[in-house]
């Protein structure tokens, strides 16, 4: 009897051992850091790319006041309602403390300062995609932006999924800093196009479908969702869902806003739209280029 | 909707519109469609696809002047739904802001007669000051499905 209840009692210790082991956080460490010169000019042209200001701007806030990435948020989801951290370089609450090597992790293995896994509200299973050099830019670039000492309120997660440490397994099954798409020759506008949707520009985040526990389905990538916070349709932007739609059509579309019948963009897509218009028309014609043959080669 | 000429008539004779009784439903439905229509002649102006006429400039502004006078009176209470509405609860639930989404539009329409464009490039940030006003309004009161 004693030695069927010590058995048990090893197991459990094994499976909880185990368990821990693979939910670990796996930061990266300084010697994975490039010698690299920060460039705050390149990193809003990926700090638009991304559309920060999207989330992590107050909620209404216009014009200038969206440089001010006070956070506050707060976004509905089937596993809780996130509230939007504060990621302007205020010193108490925003991330102004933040080394270079905690906003690389925070981007590309989604762990925090403090070493907690975030949640994946947070698109860094885009964000792992981005190169090493654009996140120290992007951080020297929100370093230029003004500060804001708002606190930032706590998510309120439904059960079982605020227990952040089984994320780690999570990570595991899903987050892959492999691109989506797999391209055969070498095109560099293509190669751009997939780096921006795919990365930075986080697309999949909204108009790939996601399984139960809100990972992104990539066997249906772009293919179109439901809208996580409410009523509607995320539309289909694979090179199906666009069969009417030219390289050329997408590119005005990203720059003004307007589809090909001249419908006006609505819903969430209008701060996309915007911050699209603010990148170099080659971004917008190769985030076009790759949209075209999406879905053809995905895994 | 194409033509111009179309257009420009819509635009002199206006429409008899707002027939007593009709589905408000129906009516707004249209009246959008309208809009779009006038809008298309001069996207295709900014895309490069036509050429920059003034008039038709004009009587797409007009469509939209008269347009953004009769919005206001399509979304009754008791319009929520049905007959394939795009329109979003938030209508009903935050008037005061659709009111004013919609009081924007207005202005940018003015704005945008006063400004009486001359070229493509004179026109390009007019229209992109009405688009931004329709987005405003697409933003939180409609829904699209597609």
């Amino acid at each position: 009897m004693r030695g069927r209840k010590r058995a048990v009692v090893g197991a459990l210790l094994i499976l909880i051992g185990a368990f821990w082991w693979f939910s670990r956080p796996v930061p990266l460490s300084e010697e994975d850091l490039p010698d690299h010169l920060p460039d705050p000019a390149n990193g809003e042209r990926i700090f638009h790319a991304g559309g920060c200001a999207s989330c992590h701007a107050a909620p209404g806030a216009e014009s200038r006041d969206r440089d001010v990435l006070s956070g506050g948020l707060a976004l509905d989801s089937p596993y809780g309602v996130f509230s939007v951290p504060n990621i302007s370089p205020g010193m108490k609450h925003g991330i102004g403390d933040w080394e270079p090597l905690d906003f690389a992790n925070a981007m590309l293995r989604g762990i925090s300062p403090a070493g907690r896994h975030y949640f994946p509200s947070f698109p860094y299973t885009s964000y792992a995609r981005m190169s090493i050099s654009d996140v120290l830019d992007l951080k020297a670039f929100l370093d230029t932006l003004p500060a804001s000492d708002q606190e930032n309120a706590p998510h309120q997660m439904v059960f079982p999924f605020g227990f952040r440490r089984a994320l780690g397994i999570w990570k595991r099954l899903y987050l892959d800093q492999n691109f989506v798409m797999a391209i055969d020759q070498e095109d560099a506008l293509l190669e751009r196009g997939r780096y921006l949707v795919e990365g930075p520009g986080h697309c999949g985040a909204c108009h790939t479908p996601r399984n139960r526990v809100g990972a992104p389905r990539l066997d249906q990538w772009l293919s179109g969702a439901p809208v996580m916070e409410g009523e509607g349709r995320v539309p289909d932007i694979t090179a199906e869902g666009l069969a009417d739609w030219s390289e050329g059509d997408i590119g005005f579309y990203l720059e003004t806003g307007m589809d090909p019948d001249f419908d006006v963009v609505g819903g969430d897509m209008v701060k996309v739209q915007e911050n699209m218009a603010r990148l170099p028309a080659e971004d917008r014609q190769a985030i076009a280029a790759y949209l075209k043959r999406a879905g053809t080669g995905a895994h | 909707m194409k033509n111009p000429v179309i257009v420009l008539m819509i635009a002199l004779l206006g429409i008899p519109f707002a027939v007593a009784g009709e589905d408000p439903i129906q009516q707004r439905e249209e009246l959008m469609e309208e809009t779009r229509d006038a809008l298309k002649p001069l996207g295709a102006m900014a895309k490069g696809e036509r050429d920059f006429d003034a008039e038709v400039v004009n009587a797409s502004f007009a469509v939209w002047k008269r347009a953004g006078a009769q919005f206001g009176d399509l979304f009754p209470e008791g319009s929520e739904s049905g007959g394939g509405t795009e329109a979003k609860s938030t209508i009903w639930t935050d008037r005061e802001g659709f009111d004013r989404a919609l009081a924007e539009f207005n202005e940018a329409v003015d704005k945008a007669m006063a400004a009486q464009p001359g070229s493509v490039d004179e026109l390009k940030p007019v229209l992109g000051g009405v688009t931004k006003t329709c987005k405003g309004c697409h933003d939180g009161y409609r829904v699209k499905d597609d």
